[in-house]
Parts: structure tokens; sequence; C-alpha cells
């Protein structure tokens, strides 16, 4: 724990950061826990070298401080760098700490700085707020299609907005409703995308659909923050696509709860361990676009929600709209959990992750009367 | 001086938090212009031949060095060209040195079959007692010898010797000088402490990582982040940051990619790419409090030859955000304050110090001004663009300080000049190695080095 660490993390001062790290180290000692800790301090002063007087700033272990300090004929500051359990054998632990904490936070590294520059202001970058807008529509153009694919070999209601739940229901509803020059597609598209997946659906019809279901959701809310509570809940509506059908629509959460708690246990069982590293690995990659992820959020569910508005046979409108709120959030977490079950089949996830990406884009460019080819 | 001003609060912070702690406000530039445009190139045409350059440097030169002439040896002394010479006439004579030196690498030594050489390898220092001294000018030139120091001078020096002619063709020297310092410039220093960092040599991208400690102790000294409140508001009197060069190591210039096979470096990255990334970040962190002034240096990736241009922002995404980053030309001249900051990123003097016998980066440094020109072995042995027009190295205004980077140590010293001038020299060391920056304080012209350390494996003090 450096000072640097500490300041960013609780959002104080660095000064403050360096007496609560004081306090900390006084404290621990009275009270004598019998706990080891080892302090770095950090002594700055004026040195006698070669002849003219040098500025020196160091880091050193507390046993060495008296001894730097006798070194230096005035000393300029000291306060509390570090602490840590284990004796340091270099100073490198302490430079990772900072850097990592300074990288995350790149943007405000000198937010609890002592010292402010009001000249240093970041100019206006006229096209960063392009970027993110294009991206997004790719993103939930994507979702309808793959959640159609997701039903496979059901009706495309694919067409079904990308709300995870919505499709879901609508995919299971709307088996009648067909839009055939859908699915051909997406069935391509999905296929191709995911390699895994397939493998999955060829698997018994019924896990083949939650399967397929949990990969649409998956496909379609790839770059979603992740939101670990709510997943259960999306799982569970998810795994029931087949029960959901039969029952009303009104409460087709309610029901689908229960059954998908069952099988989302089951299922957390079976991918526990594969998730749970795919949940890290996700939360990485949802953390680094988590800038872009928020728009993208933002813009799906509107989307959704006009898309919704659009669809006519699927009944489910107004459940699903209720939904789609918790819905987007969900997704992200369902499609965790379908990651891991998807990355059994293939590589490491990002990679997947980014020949999905490709691959939507590239069925997206092409529109209607073009097969989706592997980015 | 950060230690006297800060020492009453130095053990402040070993105590329990108390009320809001205080921030220190960056003192403000009050003045600052770039006075670098002679260094910045346009449009560039290698098409010319170099003999343009060494006839407006001598053109360039010549009235100043008649004055001197003039003031040393008496006004009656009559000045000549090469041409005009006569037997045994004593007589002042303005030119070019050129030293021819045996072991200096010639491209057409290399290239040429007959004699099957192996390239030379680089060596420290490639004098010999066997070189010679020549005096060029306009149209001719003539043998040097008697009291010159020929080890100590390089070519491309403009010089004025007195002596005459032998009878054997030789000039004999009784005294030579060279234009010594330009006129002083006014003198609009603060009246407070305003400090300026100069570092160079960050070496990023290395293969060791000691120095990134020591590197980020210096970027958290310089926003303030590290300290106790005395040395924080010493800090805050840091008016600019100025990296002389080398900041990336040399090690990120691999070579390996001309050599190897295409098939094998496709997918490899170029060393420097890596270490830009990591350049950025750190100046992301100074740019947002402090203003940083970048030059490139030797191993930066801008081009070879002097003077190099500034490095292009689209390399540092993250810090040109900022407007408080200047990426400025190798060599850099502005007026800081009121004080007018001229330097370079080291490449000329270690160029001089390769081919003359001076050994101290600050002697150096103090010929390069007393010679009137900040890089006289360019384009000799140097790399340089073949100006025609005028010469922007032939210093026209003694700067307050003269600074040059990369150097094995730090130095410092203060000239005083005959006409009132007053240079500082200072020698910014290579921190990669010695961890060391400088301190310049602009109100009176003082320079302290600051070291970082951490603390290693092995407990040296």
């Amino acid at each position: 724990v450096t000072y640097k660490w500490l300041s960013f993390t609780l959002g104080v001062h660095v000064n403050q950061a360096k007496q609560m790290l004081y306090d900390y180290v006084e404290r621990k000692r009275k009270e004598n826990s019998g706990a080891q800790l080892h302090v770095t301090y950090l002594v700055a002063g004026n040195l006698h070298q070669n002849g003219h007087v040098c500025h020196k700033v160091a880091v050193v272990r507390e046993d060495k401080l008296e001894a730097m300090k006798s070194k230096l004929s005035t000393i300029a500051s000291v306060h509390v760098y570090s602490i840590q359990k284990a004796l340091l054998k270099d100073s490198s632990p302490l430079y990772n700490t900072d850097y990592d904490i300074v990288k995350s936070n790149l943007q405000h590294c000198s937010k609890f700085s002592a010292i402010h520059c009001a000249a240093a202001v970041p100019r206006t970058p006229p096209d960063t707020p392009r970027a993110p807008a294009p991206a997004q529509s790719p993103q939930s153009q994507r979702d309808p299609d793959t959640a159609s694919v997701v039903n496979g070999h059901g009706p495309p209601a694919a067409r079904a907005p990308p709300q995870q739940h919505r499709g879901i229901m609508g995919m299971f509803a709307a088996k009648a409703a067909s839009k055939p020059q859908d699915t051909p597609k997406e069935t391509k598209a999905e296929a191709k995308e995911a390699p895994g997946v397939s493998a999955a659906s060829s698997k018994p019809p019924i896990k083949n659909n939650i399967m397929n279901n949990f990969f649409g959701k998956a496909a379609m809310n790839k770059l979603k923050a992740n939101s670990v509570p709510e997943q259960p809940k999306e799982e569970k509506e998810v795994v029931k696509p087949s029960v959901s059908v039969a029952e009303p629509e009104s409460s087709p959460n309610a029901v689908a709860e229960k059954p998908g708690k069952k099988t989302e246990s089951a299922r957390i069982q079976q991918k526990d361990k594969k998730s749970k590293t795919k949940r890290a690995d996700r939360s990485d990659d949802e953390e680094e676009r988590d800038p872009e992820n928020v728009k993208k959020k933002r813009k799906r569910i509107k989307q959704l929600q006009s898309d919704s508005s659009d669809e006519e046979d699927v009944p489910l409108s107004p459940t699903p709209e209720e939904e789609r709120a918790p819905s987007p959030p969900p997704v992200p977490a369902l499609k965790t959990e379908l990651e891991p079950a998807c990355t059994e089949g293939s590589a490491a996830g990002r990679k997947r992750k980014r020949k999905r990406v490709l691959k939507s884009k590239m069925f997206i460019d092409e529109e209607e009367g073009c097969m989706g080819e592997s980015g | 001086m950060f230690s006297e001003q800060a020492a009453p609060t130095a053990q402040g912070l070993l105590a329990p938090p108390s009320a809001e702690p205080p921030t220190f406000p960056r003192v403000p530039v009050s003045g600052y212009s770039d006075c670098s445009q002679p260094f910045q190139l346009g449009e560039r045409s290698f098409s010319r031949q170099y003999a343009h350059i060494y006839a407006v440097r001598l053109t360039g030169m010549r009235p100043r060095l008649e004055r001197r002439a003039r003031s040393r040896w008496g006004n009656d002394i009559a000045l000549r060209k090469l041409s005009e010479l006569q037997a045994g006439e004593k007589c002042c004579v303005v030119g070019t040195l050129f030293k021819s030196m045996q072991l200096q690498p010639s491209i057409l030594q290399e290239i040429s079959e007959e004699h099957n050489l192996v390239p030379q390898p680089p060596l420290p220092k490639y004098i010999q007692p066997s070189d010679e001294l020549i005096l060029e000018d306009e149209l001719q030139r003539i043998k040097l010898e008697g009291a010159i120091d020929v080890q100590r001078l390089v070519t491309g020096t403009i010089l004025a010797v007195y002596g005459s002619e032998q009878d054997d063709g030789r000039f004999l020297v009784e005294d030579h000088c060279f234009a010594d310092l330009p006129p002083p410039l006014p003198w609009n220093g603060p009246s407070s402490d305003r400090f300026v960092l100069l570092a160079s040599g960050l070496g990023l991208g290395s293969v060791s990582g000691e120095a990134l400690l020591s590197t980020q102790l210096l970027v958290d000294v310089v926003t303030g982040q590290l300290g106790a409140e005395g040395e924080q508001s010493c800090a805050a009197h840091i008016t600019r940051v100025i990296l002389a060069g080398n900041l990336l190591s040399q090690n990120t210039q691999s070579r390996d990619t001309i050599n190897k096979a295409k098939y094998l470096t496709k997918k490899t990255q170029a060393a420097s790419v890596e270490a830009v990334k990591i350049l950025d970040e750190i100046l992301l962190q100074l740019c947002t409090s402090v203003p940083v002034d970048v030059m490139p240096g030797e191993f930066d990736p801008t081009n070879y030859t002097l003077p190099q241009q500034p490095l292009h922002c689209c390399m540092l995404p993250l810090a040109s955000a900022y407007a408080t980053l200047r990426l400025v030309t190798n060599p850099y001249q502005a007026n800081l304050d009121g004080v007018r900051f001229l330097g370079t990123s080291g490449q000329n003097i270690s160029d001089i110090f390769k081919y003359s016998s001076m050994d101290d980066y600050l002697e150096i440094l103090e010929w390069t001004l007393l010679a009137g020109h900040i890089s006289p072995t360019a384009p000799d042995t140097l790399g340089c663009y073949p100006f025609y027009k005028s010469d922007p190295f032939i210093l026209t205004e003694c700067p307050h300080v003269y600074f040059c980077g990369n150097a094995p140590h730090f130095q410092s010293k203060l000239l005083q000049g005959k006409e009132g001038q007053r240079v500082l020299l200072v020698t910014v060391p290579d921190f990669s190695a010695t961890q060391t920056a400088c301190l310049i304080n602009l109100r009176d012209l003082t320079c302290q080095p600051i070291t970082f350390s951490g603390f290693g494996a092995d407990s040296e003090d």
C-alpha cells in the first residue's frame, strides 16, 4: 500500500493519505498486535556530494531511515511512503503499485496532488464523440440478428429487438411468426461467429435452446458492463424459454425465475470454474470498454424501446418493456455466463470476442442478401 | 534551495490526519516565447551540396572575427585572404579549420574494395598525434603549424590566426582567437524564485527497470505528490520542465528488422512503440501539472540530422490533449520569464568529444560558446541539413542558460563575459544512468542537481 494508491482509492489528498498511513502505523505499533508491518519512508534533503550540494530524494526502508537522515545535512521532508506486510527486497513492487493505480486513473492523475496548475486544461478533442456512436449502432444491429439465430431452429422472431428478455420471449412466443430472410443469414452469421455455439447447439434440443439463448444474449451484449447480482435473474429468464412460452406472458418472469434458479444453479455448478475465470476476464474487458459501454448501453436501451414499439407480432410488449430495464444489465451477466460455455469450444474468450465483433460487423455492412463473412 | 525553505515543516506529515491539507497553485508562466524558429525546417530539400553551409558560416562569422582580431592584436594588423598572402609577412587570416585525421571514419575507405577493409568499429576518440590542421577560406587552403593546439580543435571552427607564411608553404601561427562570447542579452529575470527542471536521457524502453522508480519519483516531486508540505510548496515554483532528449533508450533502436527475414519480424512490434506508450503516460502525468518542453534526442523517433524536428504529436495521443505539452526542436531556444535558454540534446558535444582532446563536457560546452557556434563539426562528422542561406547554429546572442543533455555527469558553471554576459553552463546528466536531474533557479541563475533513488536488493547508500 503506497500513499498514492491510498490517495486514489480513497479519493483523498496525497498529504492526508500520507498522514493516514503514519497514523495507522503508530496505532498498530501501539497495539502491538503482533502483525509485523514494514514501512518505507521518503526522505528528501541536501546532500554534500562531489563538492556541490545536491538535493536528494530517496525511498528508504525503515531500518535505513536514520542512516539516511544523518547523511543529509538538511532534511526537507520525511513522510511515510508505503506499508507492507512483508519485507521488500527492492522497490519494484512499490513502482508497480503506483504504476497500476496511475494507469487506471490517467485522466485525473493530478486530482489529489498538492499542486494545481491552471494552465493544464485538455484541448477539446474534436473527434472523440464520434467514435462511440458508430460502434453502438453495429452492436445494436447485431443483437436482433443474433437473437433470432439463437432461437436457432425456432421461428426467426429474432427480429425481436436484442433485448435479452424480450428476445427470448419473442422467440418462443412468436414461433409462428416467420422472418425467413433473416434466419438463414443469422444462422450463418451466428454459426460463423461462434463455432463454440454450434458445438453447444449440437447438444439435446432443450439444452440447445437454453444454450443458444445464452449465446444469443452473450452475442448481443458482448461489450456490456457486467452486473453480477442481476446475473442469476437474467439466467433464469433465459433458461426458461420453453417454460415461459407456455406461461402467460404477464408473469413470465416470476415463474421463470424459480425454475430458472434451479437450472442456473445446475449450470453454475457445471461451469463454475470457467465462468469465474471468464467473468474475471470479461469484467476486465468490460472495464476497459466501460466508458464506451455506458454509452452503448444507453443507446441500446433506446433502440430497444424503439424496436419494441415496431414489433407487432410480439404480444409481450408490455412485459418485455418492463423487463427491458433490468435486462440490459443482466444481459451482460448472462453473456458472461455464456462465455464460458462458448469458450469451451474455442480459443480464449478475448479472442472470440474480437472475432465475434468482426464478424457481426461484416454482417451488418453487407445488409440483406449477403452472407456475413468471417472477419 | 528546496531544502532550506522546506526544512521547518519537514516532519509535518509524520502525524495523524489533520485538517484539509493545502493545495498550492502552480506558479503561472509569465513570459514564454519560443525562439527556435531558425531550427524548424519547413520544406526540406537534400539535393544541395554541403559546401554552401561552410561558405555561409564563414561569411556570417567573418565580421565578428575581424573585430575580435583587431581588438586583440591591434587595429592596424593586416587582414588578408589566403590568396593575398605574401611570404614572411605578419598578417591575420580568417578561415575555417579542417582537421585531417587518419582515424576518422570515412565512407570512401569503407566501400573501397581494393583495400578489403573491415568497417572501422566506433572508437571513443579518433584523435591521433599525426593529425594536422588546415585552414581554408573561400578559395584556398593552407597547413597550419605553430602555437596552435592541434588536438584540441575540431573541423568546422571559424577562427582567426595571426602569423606568417613560411617558405615551405605552411603558415606559422603565433596566436589565434575565436569569435568569443556573442553580445549579451538584456536581463529580465524574475524577482522571486522560479525553477526550471532540466532532465535528459530518461531512457524508457530499456530492458532494465531500475530507473523507472526514479522516473516516477521525479514525476511525483514535480507534480507535488511527493514530499512534505514545505517541499510541495517549493515544487509549486517549478514553472517548466524541459526534457532534453533521449527519452527512449538505446535498446529501442533494434536494427534487427533490417537484418532478419521479413516473415520473422512481421508480427513483432518495434521496441520503440512500447517505449513511446510509457513515455506518453509519463508525459500525461507531467502535463496535467506543469508545462513541459520535449526535445528529441539521438535515440528518439525523429530525423537524424541536426536540427532535429519535434516529435510528432500523434505519437503521444494522451499527452497531446494538454496545451501544456510543447514538442520542440533540438537545439532549442526559448525565452522563459525573461531568461534566454539555449540547449541541445548533447549530440554536438559528444561529437566534439570524439574528435578533440577535450574530455570534460563542461569544457567543451564552454568552448562552443567561445567559438560562437553550437556545433562546428556538423556537417563533417555530425549529420546536418544542407543549409545554404544561413547557418542557424551560429550564436548571435548570448543566452543566459546554455545546456546540453545526456552528459555523463552533472556539471555547472557560471561564466562571466567581458561585455557583461552572464551565462550559466549546465551539463544535464543522463537520467537513466545517474538518476539526476537539474533544477535551475531563474532568479539568480544557480543550478542544483536533484537525485532520486529507491532501494535495491543490495543496500548501497
